[in-house]
């Protein structure tokens, strides 16, 4: 299986199909949420639309558009290929990976949003977000 | 047709063995019975007649005249009743939701439902049905615009304690450790009996003029439930058991509030405010995946209250702006409970402080740590009363809770 780099609209089309062909991951419910994106260290920026049981698009954004969106993840691009790569290493987040204890950990959240009240969200649905980013296991990620 | 009719009731019968014999023991004769019979009786009602006690005079009254046929007439006067025929709600990306099938008429909600019978909206009421006392009738005092889809959302993302849970996940911890999970589960439990029943006690006051609203709150009892389920399991799945019980001085306060938009601020508002930091903090801490499990699913869950709660204030005070103050009121006094409750509550803040520094020897970071949780637990609540729209109250609060927002909310 070919590498693809983190992070591309093509690493995240390839989770996008992993979850959307998993009825395990159809079991979680339905998750109405847009969630951004963001290396800060790179700038990179991506919007994720997630309607009913499945993630339905993925494309390149700007700061405006994570600043519309309910709320996006944020870290530098170490602390991405840190937790990605424990996923693939364990399968999935271990006690130390999952979203919320980075959230918890980092001196500045991992979710971030411009309406406050729109960042619960990332609670509300937190495990159908965690499950997304445990199937990248399922792929080579190249950084 | 009447002639065929009176044809069909003079026609020779054949009567079935055994249906004679029991028909003459019982008094009847065989003339009552070939009537019922002819009348167009089925042989299986007349064995139900005889069997049900009906005597021979009964009998005789109630069939048919030789000659004649049984006719039911219909009267179908109740299709009378039936607004907007041929309606048909069509399923969505989630499902036939609620939301789907709110359409024409059955999706205006109106301001005041007077009925106060059980009646479904959009359905015709009959004169005489006893009333069933509601006395919360006025949209603006318990709507919320969400409330449909998070009905939805809250039988979609349900959950199961005794299998979703990797149970088999949980490790002995040390003695001082297990002990303070135990006590944390405790009360997380006896938090859930308290949303359970106050719950309970309001759904009847409701009108079912929103059923969207008490359909939701049945699965915030149903997740109440699960909360009290998971964290009792926890508490003796781990060679542990209960702890001690809490102070109750919030939960009380909470039990006692006469308006139900008061019981949304401090059940909701408050009260999932402050669970939804401690359930953050629990899957943070968690040492197993049972834990993580746990705490992540209760997180979602009380994230979904606190999203009614949220909604209703803001509509509540779109339709009501002048009770603004009133509603300050009641966040003034929970605030003074709650803040009576945690100075109280030795146990549990002792207990958090062993679980968030790993045992007790490091009780002194514990303690540190205490102090960024509940400064994070009161800016959570101060964000979601911001985002009811009842500003903000950084300057308002009780000096026992304002001296913890100073401190740094970090772990």
């Amino acid at each position: 299986m070919a590498a693809v780099n983190f992070p591309s609209v093509q690493w995240f089309e390839e989770i996008r199909n992993l979850v959307n062909g998993d009825p395990e991951f159809k079991k979680l419910g339905t998750c109405d949420a847009t969630m951004g994106i963001k290396v800060s260290d790179t700038g990179k920026m991506l919007l994720l639309t997630f309607e009913a049981f499945e993630c339905t698009g993925v494309r390149e954004a700007t700061q405006a558009d994570l600043d519309a969106s309910d709320f996006y993840l944020e870290m530098e691009m170490a602390a991405w290929k840190d937790m990605l790569t424990n996923i693939k290493k364990n399968g999935a987040a271990d006690l130390n990976h999952t979203l919320n204890t980075i959230d918890m950990a980092r001196p500045t959240q991992l979710a971030q949003a411009k309406d406050e009240y729109r960042r619960d969200l990332f609670y509300r649905f937190n495990q159908t977000f965690q499950d997304f980013f445990n199937a990248s296991a399922k792929i080579e990620t190249a950084f | 047709m009447a002639e065929e009719a009176a044809a069909e009731a003079t026609a020779p019968v054949e009567l079935p063995p055994g249906l004679i014999e029991k028909a003459l023991a019982k008094g009847w004769t065989e003339a009552l019975v070939r009537r019922g019979l002819q009348a167009g009786m089925m042989v299986q009602q007349i064995h139900q007649a005889l069997d049900s006690g009906m005597t021979a005079e009964q009998a005789e009254q109630s069939l048919p005249q030789e000659g004649q046929k049984l006719e039911f007439k219909l009267d179908m006067g109740w299709t009378k009743g039936t607004s907007e025929w041929g309606i048909r709600a069509k399923p969505t990306r989630k499902g036939l939701t609620l939301s789907a099938i709110n359409i024409g008429t059955y999706g205006d909600i109106p301001d005041v439902w007077e009925n106060q019978t059980e009646m479904p909206r959009g359905a015709s009421p009959i004169a005489g049905v006893q009333s069933m006392g509601y006395s919360v009738s006025q949209k603006a005092d318990l709507w919320s615009d969400s409330a449909a889809d998070l009905y939805e959302e809250a039988i979609q993302r349900r959950w199961r304690p005794s299998l979703d849970v990797q149970w088999n996940t949980l490790q002995p911890l040390p003695d001082d450790v297990e002990r303070a999970m135990c006590q944390i589960c405790t009360e997380l439990s006896e938090y859930a009996l308290l949303t359970l029943d106050t719950l309970g006690k309001w759904l009847k006051e409701l009108s079912y003029g929103y059923h969207e609203v008490k359909m939701f709150l049945a699965t915030q009892i149903y997740d109440a439930s699960h909360q009290f389920e998971v964290f009792r399991k926890r508490a003796l799945a781990n060679g542990g058991g209960l702890g001690m019980q809490s102070p109750g001085i919030f939960g009380r306060h909470i039990a006692d509030a006469r308006d139900w938009t008061e019981v949304t601020v401090l059940l909701h508002l408050m009260q999932g405010s402050f669970l939804q930091t401690l359930y953050s903090y629990g899957e943070f801490f968690a040492h197993n995946e049972a834990e993580k499990a746990i705490f992540r699913y209760c997180l979602q869950d009380v994230t979904r209250h606190i999203a009614y709660g949220v909604d209703h204030i803001r509509f509540f005070l779109h339709k009501r702006p002048e009770r603004q103050r009133e509603l300050s009121q009641y966040l003034s006094l929970g605030e003074l409970a709650a803040a009576a409750d945690w100075e109280k509550d030795v146990p549990l803040r002792e207990a958090l402080a062993i679980v968030l520094a790993g045992g007790k020897d490091k009780i002194n970071e514990g303690f540190m740590r205490v102090n960024a949780f509940r400064s994070r637990q009161i800016e959570e609540y101060l964000r979601h009363v911001r985002a009811a729209r009842l500003g903000d109250r950084r300057d308002q609060l009780p000096p026992a809770l304002a001296a913890y927002v100073a401190q740094p909310a970090t772990v």
